[in-house]
Order: C-alpha cells, then structure tokens, then sequence
C-alpha cells in the first residue's frame, strides 16, 4: 500500500548550520526527537507520506542539506531539482535569521530554469526566553518574499506537520492548476500510481485517477 | 560493446551539466588500457574488466540430479577461462548459479532467460539459436533469425525478442554451456564483450526473471545503455510501483520488490546524489587536463592512470569461501571500519553493520519457528500465522535484507565521496584511497553472496515441502537480485573514480602551493 500516492514532491532543507534542519526532519518522519546528532555531511535522505484529503496520499522525499559552508558547493547542485523547500532559521540565533535572504538568493539562481516553493520557519519556538526574533520581523520578512511562516519546535513537536502539511498542499495546488507541471528530466514532481480497483468510497475514485499525459 | 556503441550518446548526457564542450584531450582515449579508453567520456562506469563476486547456490539447488552435469560444465569452462582472463572465473560462477537454479524454473521462467541468453549471445556474434539448440537438443526448433547474430543490439531488438518468445525454454540451457564453450575459445575482446553481455542478464531482468513475468515485450530497447544506474533503478522501481497499485486488491500485495525497496532504504536518493558528485568530478578533471601542459600535464596523466587501475583491478579471494554458518558479522564490521580508517576521512560503517544486523536478525526470526515446524503442509492462511514464517516471508525477508545493505553500501560510497571531496585528506594518497575502496568494495560484495547463500539455504528448508515451481523462482529470485546488488555496489564503486581524481588535483595542488 506505501506504493499508492498521487504525487511525489521532492523537498529540500535549507539553512545556517545548526539551525535545527535534521531535528526538525527526523521528528516528522521518524517521531521522536534527538538530543545529539551530528552535523550532516553533504546530504542526507528522508521520506514520508502526507495525506493532504482523505485518500489523497503525497509522497514527500526530503534532502536534508548541510549548513555547513565548506558543504555549499555540493547541496548547489540539488535546488535543481526539488519543487519546494523549508527554509529554517534559529529564533535565537539572530545571524540565522539575517542569513536567510542569502539562502534565498542562492536557492533562486541555482534553481533555474525551475522554481523553488519556500516556506521560512523560524525553529526553536521552545526557547521562547532565548528569542533574538521576533514573530513580526520574520512574518514581515516572509510576506516581502512571497513565503509562509511558521514557528516550529522540534523538541516540543509544534507545528512540525503544520509546515510540511501546508508547503505540501501549496504546492499540490500549483500541481492542480498546471502551475507547475511533470517534466522528463525533473525529479521535483513525480506522479504515482492509482490503484485500478479501489477498495473503499473515501478510496480515490474513478474519476480522481489523473492522465498522466 | 554497448558501452563502445554509445560513446557519444554517453558524452551527452554528461555533459548536460556543466562540463565544457572542449573536446577531451585526444591522449585520453590512445592510454593502451585496454578497457579503460573509453572511461573519461562515460561517468556510467565501464564495465568490463572487474570481476564478479563468487556466489555458489547452496547444494540443494545446485546439486539436482537434472542441473548437476550442467552446472560441472559449466564450472570447467569457466576454470579453463579463468586462467586465460582472470575475470571470467567468477563471472562463471554467477552465470552458473542463475543457470543451475534458472534450469529448474524453466516452466515459469525459463522463456524470459531464453531471450536474454539469446540476447547475450547475439552480441557475441556466435551461432544463431537454431544451429545451437540443434547442436544441443535434436528437439529444440527455434525460428529466430540467424542474420540477428551478427554483433548488431541497436536496432532489430524487436525482431531478436519478437521470435525468441516463440522458443522453447530448454534451450536456454543449451545455449549457455554453447556460449561459454564459445567464450572460451575466443579472443579478449570477445570475452569482455560477453561480461558486458552476461552483466544484462542480472541487470535488465532483474524483475522478469525474478517474477516469471512473460510478459517481456515492455522491456523494449534492453540493450539501450545510455540510461544512468539511477535511471535504470528508477525505472525499476516505477514498474513495480505501478503493478503494485495495480494488484492492490490480489493477493500479490506482500511480494517483495527490490526497486521499491531499494528505494525506501534511500538507495536510490544516494545513488543520484552520488552520480551528481560523479558527473561535476568528471568534468573538473577534464577542465583541468585542458589547462595543462608538457610536463605537468603528463605526470596528472600517470597519475590518473594508476588511479584508474586501481578501479579495474578489483581481486576477489576465491580460495576464501565464507562459511555460511558461521556468522562473521564482528569480522565484517571490524574490518569495513578498518578499511574506512586508511582513507583518513571521518566516516563510519554504522550504518553499514546496523544493515548487516538486520539481515541477521530475519534470518534468525526465520530459523526458530521453521524447526520448531512439524507438519508445513500447503501453507494456508491460518498456518502462516502459526508458523510464522512462509516461503513468501523468507523471500520478503531476503529481498529487503539486500535492498538494505545495497542501499546502505551505497550511502556509504557517497559519503565517502562527500568527504573526500570536502575535507581535506593528509597522510594519504588518492592511489592509496582507491585501492581501500577497492577492497570495501570486495567486502561489501561478499557479503552479499554470502546473505544469498544463508537466505537461499533458508528459503530452501522452509519451502522443504513447497512444489518446485512455488519455491525455485523465490530463490532464483534471491540469487538475482543478490547478482544485482553486487552490480549496484560495483557501479556505485566506479563512480567514485572522478571523485579520487578530483581529491588528488587538489592534493597535489594544496601541497604545491
């Protein structure tokens, strides 16, 4: 059954350094919560799926980036071909925060000729004492780029499938509209497979199995 | 063969990314390696001079009565030809394990075989299906057409497969022993043509074979190797994920599929992140060959060279047959852990043995219940439960088990390669780095053969009682995708080749300066 999605999304997971991207992955695909982990090398991979309607399954593939700078080069080479990211700041790191237009312009011109879905997340909201961001600025700043923002706890597990829910389903809309489209060559949006014969009324119907054309 | 027929189609796709559109310096294809020239335009490793890992079926299959002459023949032509070229040895022995267990799955199998045989063999340029199977079996009419035997696999695969689905599946058999008697007799290039050939029958098939599907025709263009690895396993993985959704409701819903799982361990993410670093490696080296000159653009060259040795020249130990009883599970670990230290980067086999683990464990969750089992009669729904374990759970258990510790190898190889490429390595040379992962790569294959054998053994106990065409293709099946598994790790191995060349332009430039 793992096999029946609609779509698969590939995601990838921006950031400075020790911002929290692992955690934050590890608790939505794995549900729990590390209290040590190293700092990643290069890339590493993850998946899970999010079902955005009854019955409607998205497969989510995400590349967890490493923020460490001498890593650049090589995570410049996956932007290519992802269709939406997380982009995390520290909310009590203020040069995390300050880093984010960097990202962003680095995301945009390694991306082309495609685009990128952000959603910003300020994480750490548990250290609500420790804040060095506030809500304002960092929603102020998300709307000048176009971005959702949400405020996550990997720790306390806060809105941790709130962001990668609601990127999903932004970017499932962009599907839906032809916005965005399968391209050969482009791994960012994959279709799955729809089962002939389905079991149940919530199951998708006839009518839902999309032409792959 | 394929891989010398597609130079330019290669290039393309490696291209696509960054590489400058200078041509490559002319020298690079007169090195007199004699497999490698083409190797610096084609990021998808060659193959042709590595050697197979050895991987014997367990007795019960190979020593049935019907296969047991077979399989001796085959075994003198491949230590006749081992001493000629040292790679045929041990590819032998795989082509051998598919044959023997393969010629006892005919009836479900053998016609997917048989194209590939003759595929194989039609690129080998030896005689066409009908003079064979008369050479071998009176009874054997085969129509294909014998102008299809010229060394031709671009065009008329239709044709080749088209008639070779008409063929009677014995002679698949046949046509093998014939091949390696062919083989044997020829020359150098004949015989790396075959390897190349020999290789599609684990590669391309892997699902028609395992899963008796004779439904071949989709399997169009089966030559065509200008696809990626990932591509080939992606492709892989999208088939079976379609028949899965489209047999949901039937009892099919357990079987267990390599690619799909392949993919839910990552493999297939690290594979393309690993082919990334591979493709924008090339392409720095070529740009720097281009920047040099005179002297010092003959000794990078020399020094290139040897690296490339280093990954032509893999040694498998023959003599050192794992007992397949005896779980060397700490040796496995110690000694990958061992052999990642003398590359001087900081990584871990962890992951790695943690994959080995739980390849152990499903064998031991096998074992206990399977002799505790008195009476395993047509296993029923309700004795599955009690039983715990079924045929089709040991073949599950068996796929996943390879699945994992492929798609871990693989992640190991592509850290590895993040490391090299990003921190700076002291104390050792990029040479040396090339020979440890030659030998990791030797490890990692071994056990694989060795997993096959234990799941194949157990496979074999607990389906004592099953009919033979329930459980001879689940351990064809097995021995298949463990013969893959060792290809992935092989071809994943080869990717690595830029990545040392690139670390050592940067050794040699950090210590110039």
């Amino acid at each position: 059954m793992e096999a029946i999605w609609l779509y698969q999304f590939r995601l990838i997971v921006i950031g400075d350094s020790t911002v929290g991207k692992s955690c934050l992955i590890r608790r939505f695909t794995e549900g729990r919560f590390a209290q040590v982990s190293d700092p990643t090398v290069g890339v590493d991979f993850f998946s899970r799926l999010v079902e955005i309607e009854p019955g409607k399954r998205i497969k989510l593939q995400i590349w967890d980036t490493a923020g460490q700078e001498r890593f650049r080069s090589i995570t410049r080479a996956y932007y290519r071909n992802s269709v939406g990211g997380l982009l995390l700041f520290d909310i009590t790191n203020r040069r995390s925060f300050q880093n984010v237009h960097e990202w962003l312009e680095e995301a945009r011109s390694h991306v082309q000729p495609h685009n990128i879905v952000f959603l910003l997340v300020g994480h750490k909201c548990d250290l609500e004492p420790q804040r060095q961001v506030s809500q304002q600025e960092a929603e102020k700043l998300a709307v000048a780029y176009g971005m959702r923002y949400v405020e996550t706890s990997a720790r306390d597990a806060i809105n941790v499938e709130r962001a990668f829910t609601e990127l999903t389903r932004d970017i499932f809309e962009l599907v839906k509209r032809g916005d965005i489209t399968i391209q050969e060559g482009w791994e960012g949006v994959k279709s799955g497979f729809v089962p002939n014969v389905v079991h149940s009324s919530e199951e998708v119907t006839k009518s839902d199995r999309r032409c792959l054309c | 063969m394929s891989d010398n027929e597609h130079p330019a189609t290669d290039l393309q796709e490696n291209v696509e990314g960054h590489v400058p559109k200078e041509p490559p310096p002319a020298s690079h294809s007169d090195s007199s390696h004699d497999t490698q020239s083409d190797s610096s335009a084609d990021v998808t490793p060659t193959r042709k001079t590595r050697k197979r890992p050895e991987n014997k079926p367990p007795p019960e299959v190979q020593e049935r009565p019907e296969t047991a002459s077979e399989a001796e023949n085959a075994s003198k032509a491949s230590s006749q030809t081992t001493v000629s070229q040292g790679g045929w040895g041990s590819w032998g022995s795989w082509g051998k394990s598919l044959l023997s267990t393969a010629t006892a799955t005919v009836a479900t199998v053998g016609q997917g075989l048989s194209q590939v045989i003759e595929k194989a063999e039609t690129s080998l340029g030896i005689p066409s299906p009908t003079e064979l199977s008369a050479q071998m079996e009176k009874e054997e009419e085969a129509d294909a057409p014998s102008s299809s035997s010229e060394g031709n696999t671009g065009e008329g695969d239709g044709n080749v497969l088209g008639s070779a689905m008409g063929m009677l599946s014995s002679s698949s058999m046949g046509m093998l022993s014939s091949l390696s008697s062919v083989v044997q007799s020829t020359s150098k290039t004949v015989i790396s043509g075959g390897l190349d050939a020999l290789e599609f029958i684990g590669k391309k098939t892997m699902d028609v074979i395992a899963e008796g599907d004779p439904g071949f025709k989709k399997t169009k263009g089966l030559m065509n190797r200008t696809s990626t690895l990932s591509q080939v396993l992606r492709e892989a993985k999208e088939r079976e994920e379609r028949q899965t959704a489209e047999n949901v409701t039937s009892e099919t819903e357990k079987k267990a599929h390599y690619g799909m799982l392949f993919d839910e361990f990552q493999g297939l993410s690290h594979l393309e992140a690993l082919e990334i670093l591979s493709r924008e490696s090339e392409a720095k080296v070529k740009s720097v060959l281009t920047t040099l000159s005179g002297e010092e653009l003959t000794a990078l060259r020399d020094d290139l060279e040897q690296i490339k040795e280093s990954f032509s020249l893999m040694e498998f130990d023959e003599e050192e047959v794992d007992d397949p009883e005896v779980d060397a599970g700490e040796d496995f670990l110690k000694e990958l852990t061992d052999a990642l230290k003398k590359l001087h980067i900081s990584t871990t086999a962890e992951r790695l043995g943690k994959a080995r683990k739980n390849a152990f464990d499903r064998i031991m969750d096998m074992k206990i219940p399977t002799e505790a089992k008195q009476q395993p009669e047509e296993g029923s729904e309700q004795e599955a439960t009690v039983t715990k374990c079924t045929v089709e759970d040991a073949h599950f258990s068996a796929i996943t088990s390879l699945a994992e510790l492929t798609a871990r190898s693989i992640e190991q190889f592509h850290k590895v390669a993040e490391m090299l490429l990003h921190s700076t390595t002291e104390g050792v040379t990029a040479l040396e780095q090339a020979k440890v992962l030659a030998q990791i790569t030797v490890v990692l294959c071994k056990e694989v053969s060795m997993l096959s054998k234990k799941f194949t053994a157990c496979l074999a106990t607990i389906g004592s009682n099953e009919k033979g065409e329930v459980l001879n293709p689940l351990i064809t099946g097995v021995f298949l995708e463990a013969s893959n598994s060792a290809s992935y790790i092989q071809d994943a191995f080869q990717l690595l080749m830029p990545v040392l060349e690139v670390s050592h332009i940067q050794t040699t430039a950090d210590s110039s300066h």
